[in-house]
């Protein structure tokens, strides 16, 4: 079933282990659940030809039963381990390359009155299989792979309830992303920040455009993260290569910051935001974490910004700046340095 | 993603469930979209895994498959496996004769509770390893399988001779038909030979089933020679299959390695 292909290998083989000794049977099933507004829809997407052989093995020519009646009986929706009856529909298709008849097959109810959690089994399949669960306090799905007969661990209904220690937990975690999203990572962003450096000893000239700079990504990160603006890495990323030369470039004809220079690291903050959000979104965050994920990852961008301008402040500008060779030695050579470095990234991110 | 705190509630009620279900270990077998090619045609393998002959679609998976071969008389070939997708290969039939199919998978880990791999001893006549285990006091244990499939299928292009023949593709645990099951009609005698690393393995359960009347299971433990005869008395498609199982190499991070071969056919009347 061409329908399941590569993305679900791709996705199974890494949920499962895609070393030999661990890798499973994956087959062409595919459950998901929605649980929402006090009902639950559970879509079982399947292979059309085996499910009719299944029915046909089981059903009794002489008296033949309705498809709702016999597959009821193959399939187990629980709330907090009971058993409920669902609704059967089921809807007829062809493949996505029309190559193989699908079945869907949605199985409905309301969800008893206080239940708690959810949990699945499917007697009807016999590879791996992923059962897929949305709630409706969350946009995001947990998915299990279960083998087939195989009964799923409970869901929760509820979003699982935080403590502060988790709220902590998470809070370090998008801290620690966004360092390790200019140190060590983001020799990109490391070499704007430098180019920034680079442009006047005087702490006034950093001060400023690290300034603009800061408030300009914080900015686009917001912004993309909510979803206000988009743009597609292969135009931001390019561009974030440009800004890096532009500044590099300019170093070497400017010696005094400008006030067009800190507007234009400012714009140029724009688009490292929205870099910046591209890596946080490919996180796939919780709705609920966007706020502290947000904060605490930007946090952790400025502490790396200033873990890379406190040592080369440190190791260069301090012992250096106030000698005549200062820019005749560093400020240029680093420059044109970080400029050719920059633009080969230009051309290489617009392949 | 399972959430840590409720792992108790979620074995609870799982054990609940698994222990009223009956527990089934799964077959695997490969499904020719004929069995009866002509010369030129394209014959789509479908790989199954189920039970009674009743089974699910399983793609082509690179990372599970080891061998996926076909012999003629003219030697063997690769199967096109066509990657995530359902019939799993494809074979071209080049000249008249029987063709051999072979499936041989990676080894995938099962980890069962010592309850259900009891009963998976049973079901599958393992009676020498529900021995030992008895032996070893490892009844009540957990155990950890590294099943892989050997898996064959006998297709016919043309007109069935006596000469024409079964081919042994070296699999760890292979099923040979010891007679062209295309050259003997329904109701004689089909002799079988079960090998396990090319040896004859002995006092092992085969079992054959047709897809008409899956219920009705023919068995027999194979001699000393690791040969059966089964009285295959319905025309149809036939599974004949077997399961061997040994202790994991040293290593191998698994208690037990399991073989599943399996033999498709189908047998005019």
């Amino acid at each position: 079933m061409r329908i399941t292909s590569s993305l679900a290998f791709a996705l199974g083989a890494v949920l499962l282990g895609s070393t030999a000794a661990r890798a499973h049977e994956i087959g062409t099933t595919r459950v998901s659940a929605l649980l929402k507004d006090g009902r639950y829809a559970v879509e079982v997407v399947t292979d059309a030809a085996a499910l009719a052989e299944k029915l046909d093995a089981v059903s009794d020519r002489a008296r033949p039963r309705p498809f709702g009646d016999v597959y009821v009986g193959r399939v187990h929706v629980m709330f907090d381990g009971v058993e409920t009856i669902p609704s059967v529909d089921r809807v007829l298709s062809q493949s996505a390359d029309g190559a193989t008849r699908v079945a869907t097959i949605r199985l409905t109810g309301a969800l008893p009155t206080g239940a708690k959690t959810f949990s699945w089994k499917y007697g009807w399949t016999f590879a791996s299989y992923a059962l897929t669960v949305r709630r409706d306090l969350s946009d995001n799905s947990e998915t299990q792979w279960l083998e087939g007969g195989d009964t799923s661990a409970p869901f929760n209904l509820s979003a699982p309830t935080r403590t502060a220690t988790d709220r902590l937990r998470t809070a370090w975690r998008y801290f620690a992303l966004g360092f390790t999203h200019i140190v060590p990572y983001g020799f990109d962003h490391v070499l704007f920040v430098l180019g920034i450096f680079l442009l006047g000893s005087r702490p006034r000239t950093v001060l400023w455009q690290v300034s603009a700079f800061t408030v300009a990504h914080s900015i686009t990160l917001g912004l993309s993260l909510y979803g206000f603006v988009t743009a597609p890495p292969a135009i931001v990323e390019p561009l974030i290569a440009l800004s890096i030369a532009y500044v590099a470039i300019e170093n070497v004809f400017l010696s005094e910051l400008r006030s067009w220079r800190v507007a234009l690291v400012f714009a140029f903050g724009l688009l490292h935001g929205m870099g910046f959000a591209g890596a946080l979104k490919e996180l796939g965050l919780r709705r609920a974490d966007f706020l502290a994920a947000l904060l605490t990852f930007n946090l952790g961008v400025e502490a790396g910004q200033l873990a890379v301008l406190g040592t080369a402040f440190t190791l260069v500008a301090w012992p250096c700046r106030r000698r005549d060779w200062y820019r005749r030695l560093v400020v240029v050579p680093a420059s044109v340095l970080i400029a050719c470095t920059a633009l080969y990234w230009t051309v290489e991110r617009l392949r | 993603m399972i959430f840590h705190a409720r792992v108790i509630a979620a074995t609870t009620i799982a054990a609940l469930v698994l222990g009223a279900a009956p527990l089934r270990a799964h077959d695997m077998w490969i499904e020719p979209t004929t069995f009866s090619p002509s010369t030129g045609d394209i014959v789509g393998l479908k790989l199954r895994v189920g039970q009674d002959l009743l089974g699910d679609p399983l793609p082509a998976d690179p990372a599970l498959i080891n061998q996926f071969v076909f012999e003629d008389g003219t030697g063997r070939r690769p199967v096109v496996a066509r990657n995530g997708a359902d019939p799993a290969g494809l074979l071209r039939v080049a000249s008249p004769g029987l063709i051999v199919v072979g499936y041989r998978s990676n080894p995938s880990r099962v980890d069962m509770s010592a309850e259900k791999f009891n009963q998976y001893l049973k079901e599958e006549g393992l009676d020498a390893i529900a021995a030992l285990r008895s032996r070893r006091k490892e009844t009540g244990a957990p155990a950890r399988d590294l099943f892989a499939r050997c898996a064959k299928s006998l297709v016919l292009s043309g007109t069935p001779s006596e000469a024409q023949g079964d081919r042994v593709l070296g699999f760890t645990l292979e099923l040979l038909a010891e007679r062209n099951p295309y050259a003997t009609p329904a109701g004689r005698d089909m002799p079988f030979r079960l090998t396990y690393e090319r040896q004859p393995l002995a006092g092992a359960l085969v079992v054959a089933i047709n897809k008409s009347n899956p219920a009705e299971k023919l068995t027999a433990r194979t001699d000393a020679d690791g040969r059966v005869r089964l009285r295959l008395n319905r025309a149809g498609v036939w599974l004949v299959k077997a399961v061997h199982v040994v202790p994991a190499p040293e290593g191998a991070n698994a208690d037990w390695a399991s073989y599943w071969a399996s033999l498709t056919f189908e047998l005019k009347g």
